[in-house]
């Protein structure tokens, strides 16, 4: 049986523990009600209906579950620092819930002692042996060990961090390193506190053990004495508590009660619309600090540029460091790999446009008095349901544009050429720039321009038009279907329209940024380039392809600074010896171009020198 | 017996060199790659500013050199350092011991393909300044049918680090006049324009060019670097340029095109340099002990430039430079 064993239920040692919870909750709830009020009204109905729902509710409680206590992504990138992290978290979600359900159990009387579940060894005393007991004391000692065996590994991967798939880590700040020792001594002192009390409370295969140490090992009258070192390292214990709850809101450790606000603001549907309010402060104070944006980031090869990454940019967000937070922001590539990476997910691209979107400039943009009629009256003109929108990097790269009306004349489509003699930019440059308004003004007109063509299919050559296109023009609700040349070519083949000779040449497919992690393009080109060579993989390739360094969504990048990266990017693509490195973008193959030791070429010229023009089949 | 200087390249630093060797008695051998001496000049029709015959100039000098020995089609294998000098071997596998070798690779053209904007490869109508020359020499090229608007772009490749290139080309600002000009002569109702950002006319009577090519050959010069070439129907080219002196915009159609690449460095250049571990530059072309006082001598003894292996140079400084070499070796040698 187990029963109370001090009278009261109460030592003045619990009151560190008490100040630092109280301290903590107070903190996130008024952080919490700050951040929905700076939430814009429909965003905040839209979350609070979605707490509602049922649907929602279900799987805000899985992504909760597999996200903070299970950290099944980190499972998948790598099982060791999936452990690692999992082992602490679940482990200590566990030892909580148990010491309720003890309290519960024991002395329901007890249980609206707020620290009660948390110090139960030292309140009890187990007065006879019973399986329900043993049953909690094994339970309790096995999630210590299993919180334990975690703390050792993240005592060694901050030594070796490369055993743990990681090559760089972030530099902690002060607060930082206190949270983190503050941690790491939590456990090892409550198996200590536990032991001591073990032979009045009552323990299994951990605390016994410790118990029967301190009270043989060390059994001399004097200093080491167990019932008078009892109460001092429960102090200890909860003091620590203390500690690490008082830095928490402070260091990286605020991710943990700010994950569990953005879980259910994403399953809502929220999007970042101001860098620093609302929304975007749950994933900035999110951000563990982990750092695997640091390897991820194209910019940081060579070690340069590490302070671009990020985990930078929330920590300077956090500081309110106007001057770096610019300089980030603009600096980024917008490739979105650190995105992909994140494990709980913060949005760095858009993080970023958010910031920019907030810049005020001298000459606000214009675009108000470009003239559409001539673009619109020449769009209407021709027949063909396909219309053609090469986009600005391809009018740069004509090789391109050639191939692909070569390839549309092979297979017998009925097309017209919508910018052949000059069109609007699709906006999605101005949008990266955050630069809104501008852009949305360039994307009316442009839509006006697409929609006079009355065609169905908008083929584009350039990934960035497709995704803006796709994504900002709402084209499908007015019956056109937005197509990547890619995309399109590989139907047409795989509908029997378009011929291509298989050849032996080795192909490398480079996924260009904005139509693999940006649109989810990966399998269709590799699909159509199989039929005219054989493809070879790249080092990391689809979601983990490396940015070819040419993107438009730096702002300030120099061609010296992305010349590393180009060739980073061409080093990660040449791993398997590929005969013709082949894109599906006309700026990432002029910029693999300028470096590259061996041919860059489209992924549409590459299956236009195989393609064969209909009726002029061999015959077999 | 005569003492024996390798000369590795067949161009005009070279023959000049190993005139100036010869007369200061020592046996030249020159080593190139081609089968023919001259290199570029060899190629082009008349060189500003007095319009010499190219071809007149190469000849003379190479007729000069007639004692000094030539090894055509010819490439070097290797070059290693010796205690007191080097060791050459030809790819004929014959190896030559030396006390001093003269590095006078030259430069290469810069291959228009890679400013793809332009369409050079692309599109039928477009051409470059050596294609001209070509034209002018053999008056054989299906571009050019009689044209009723000629286009001039210059820096092609030139002062553009996307692509690749920081350098000024020094030559192609007066080659695109001398070239516009020489076009108005052939073709005097045709419409000429020169695109160009700076105009460098540095050298002597090149500004008495420029007016020439104003005042009496009615050269449209406009300022503003051309951002796209597009192909018409009929075959002829569109091109989209901005005057930056007005500000505006603009879209000139054209019969023929005519890119003024630059010059990069020889691709053989940093091969050779390598052999000898002789430093290659930021610019990629080799690098000079200093800049100022000893631009033929390299850092490493006994190894000397001359011409645009170190960087971007007219024809009369690459023969400046080709006696100046001559000379060093001489120091170097006797002393």
């Amino acid at each position: 049986m187990i029963e109370d064993r001090i009278a009261n239920g109460f030592s003045p040692f619990v009151i560190p523990f008490m100040v630092g919870m109280a301290f903590v909750l107070g903190y996130c709830i008024i952080g919490m009600v700050r951040l929905l009020l700076q939430l814009p009204g429909e965003d905040r109905k839209k979350f609070l209906v979605s707490l509602i729902t049922p649907s929602t509710m279900l799987k805000n409680v899985r992504d909760l579950f597999l996200d903070c206590l299970f950290h099944v992504k980190l499972w998948k990138r790598k099982p060791l620092l999936g452990y690692m992290h999992s082992s602490i978290a679940f482990g200590w979600f566990m030892i909580i819930l148990l010491g309720h359900i003890e309290v519960a159990l024991f002395l329901p009387h007890r249980l609206k002692t707020f620290y009660y579940p948390i110090f139960f060894n030292y309140f009890v005393a187990e007065e006879g042996r019973t399986l329900k007991g043993s049953v909690f004391f094994f339970l309790m000692d096995f999630f210590l060990l299993v919180i334990l065996s975690g703390i050792i590994l993240a005592i060694i991967k901050r030594i070796r961090s490369r055993w743990f798939g990681m090559r760089r880590t972030t530099k902690l700040t002060a607060v930082d390193r206190i949270g983190l020792y503050s941690l790491w001594l939590i456990f090892p002192l409550r198996l200590l506190a536990e032991g001591f009390t073990a032979h009045i409370s009552g323990g299994s295969f951990l605390t016994m053990p410790v118990n029967w140490v301190v009270q043989h090992v060390f059994s001399s009258p004097g200093f080491f004495d167990n019932n008078l070192h009892m109460l001092p390292t429960w102090w200890a214990y909860s003091i620590d508590l203390a500690v690490f709850m008082f830095v928490l809101p402070f260091s990286r450790y605020m991710h943990i009660p700010a994950e569990m606000l953005l879980i259910p603001m994403r399953n809502a549907g929220l999007k970042i619309r101001n860098a620093r309010k609302g929304f975007a402060k749950a994933v900035v104070y999110s951000c563990p600090s982990c750092g695997v944006c640091i390897d991820a980031c194209p910019m940081t090869v060579k070690k340069a540029n590490v302070k671009y990454s990020t985990v930078y940019l929330n920590r300077q967000i956090r500081r309110g460091n106007e001057d770096k937070i610019e300089e980030i922001s603009d600096k980024c590539l917008m490739c979105g790999k650190c995105s992909a990476v994140c494990q709980v997910g913060v949005q760095g691209p858009e993080l970023r446009v958010a910031q920019r979107a907030v810049r005020k400039y001298a000459v606000p943009g214009d675009f108000s008095s470009i003239n559409t009629v001539p673009l619109t009256i020449a769009a209407g003109q021709g027949t063909g349901n396909v219309a053609y929108f090469a986009g600005c990097m391809t009018a740069l790269t004509p090789g391109i544009s050639r191939s692909v009306e070569s390839l549309l004349k092979k297979s017998g489509v009925d097309y017209k050429f919508l910018d052949r003699d000059g069109g609007l930019c699709c906006g999605r440059p101005m949008l990266m720039a955050g630069r809104i308004k501008e852009a949305h003004q360039i994307m009316a007109k442009n839509r006006e321009i697409i929609l006079s063509s009355g065609c169905d299919t908008l083929l584009v050559s350039c990934p960035i038009c497709y995704k803006v296109f796709k994504e900002n023009y709402d084209l499908e609700a007015a019956g056109v279907k937005v197509l990547h040349h890619s995309v399109y070519f590989e139907s047409l083949a795989a509908s029997g329209k378009l011929k291509i000779e298989h050849d032996l040449l080795n192909l490398v497919f480079h996924d260009p940024c904005e139509l693999g992690r940006g649109s989810g393009i990966y399998e269709q080109p590799r699909n159509l380039l199989a039929l005219a060579g054989n493809l070879v993989g790249a080092e990391q390739d689809r979601k983990m392809s490396i940015c070819c360094g040419g993107s438009l969504g730096s702002l300030t990048l120099d061609f010296q600074q992305r010349e590393d990266m180009t060739r980073n990017a061409l080093k990660n693509l040449c791993a398997d010896v590929p005969d013709i490195i082949v894109t599906a973008c006309p700026l990432c193959r002029s910029t693999l171009r300028r470096y590259a030791d061996r041919p860059v070429l489209d992924i549409s010229e590459v299956v236009d020198r195989f393609a064969v023009a209909r009726g002029l089949e061999r015959s077999a | 017996m005569k003492e024996t200087v390798v000369i590795i390249g067949g161009g005009i630093a070279a023959i000049e060199a190993a005139r100036q060797l010869l007369s200061l008695g020592y046996s030249p051998l020159i080593v190139e790659r081609s089968n023919s001496l001259g290199g570029h000049v060899a190629q082009w029709h008349r060189l500003f500013p007095d319009m010499t015959p190219a071809q007149d100039l190469v000849r003379q000098m190479i007729s000069s050199i007639s004692q000094a020995e030539i090894c055509l089609g010819t490439e070097v294998a290797s070059l290693n350092r010796l205690k007191d000098g080097y060791s050459v071997v030809l790819s004929n596998g014959r190896n030559v011991v030396c006390r001093a070798v003269l590095i006078a690779t030259g430069f290469d053209l810069f291959d228009a393909r890679k400013k793809e904007e332009y369409g050079y490869g692309i599109y039928n109508q477009v051409m470059t300044n050596r294609d001209l020359e070509q034209w002018f020499n053999t008056g054989n090229d299906p571009r050019v049918r009689n044209p009723k608007s000629i286009g001039f772009v210059h820096c092609v490749g030139s002062r553009d680090l996307k692509a690749g290139n920081s350098q000024c080309s020094k030559v192609c600002c007066v080659t695109a006049i001398k070239q516009a000009i020489e076009m108005k002569e052939r073709f005097p109702a045709a419409q000429i324009y020169c695109f160009y950002m700076d105009l460098r006319l540095f050298g002597k009577k090149y500004e008495d060019f420029y007016i020439n090519a104003q005042k009496d050959f009615d050269i449209h010069f406009i300022r503003g670097r051309v951002s796209q070439v597009d192909e018409t129907i009929d075959g002829g080219v569109v091109v989209k340029a901005e005057d930056t002196l007005s500000g505006k915009p603009l879209k000139v159609s054209l019969d023929l095109l005519v890119l003024m690449s630059g010059m990069v460095c020889n691709a053989g250049s940093a091969s050779i340099a390598g052999m000898i571990r002789a430093d290659v530059d930021t610019d990629g072309f080799l690098r000079s002990k200093d800049n100022v006082y000893n631009i033929v001598e390299s850092n490493r003894p006994g190894i000397f430039f001359a011409g645009a292996c170190t960087g971007t140079k007219t024809v009369p400084e690459t023969i400046s430079e080709a006696r100046s070499a001559a000379l060093s070796i001489h120091n170097y040698l006797k002393g």
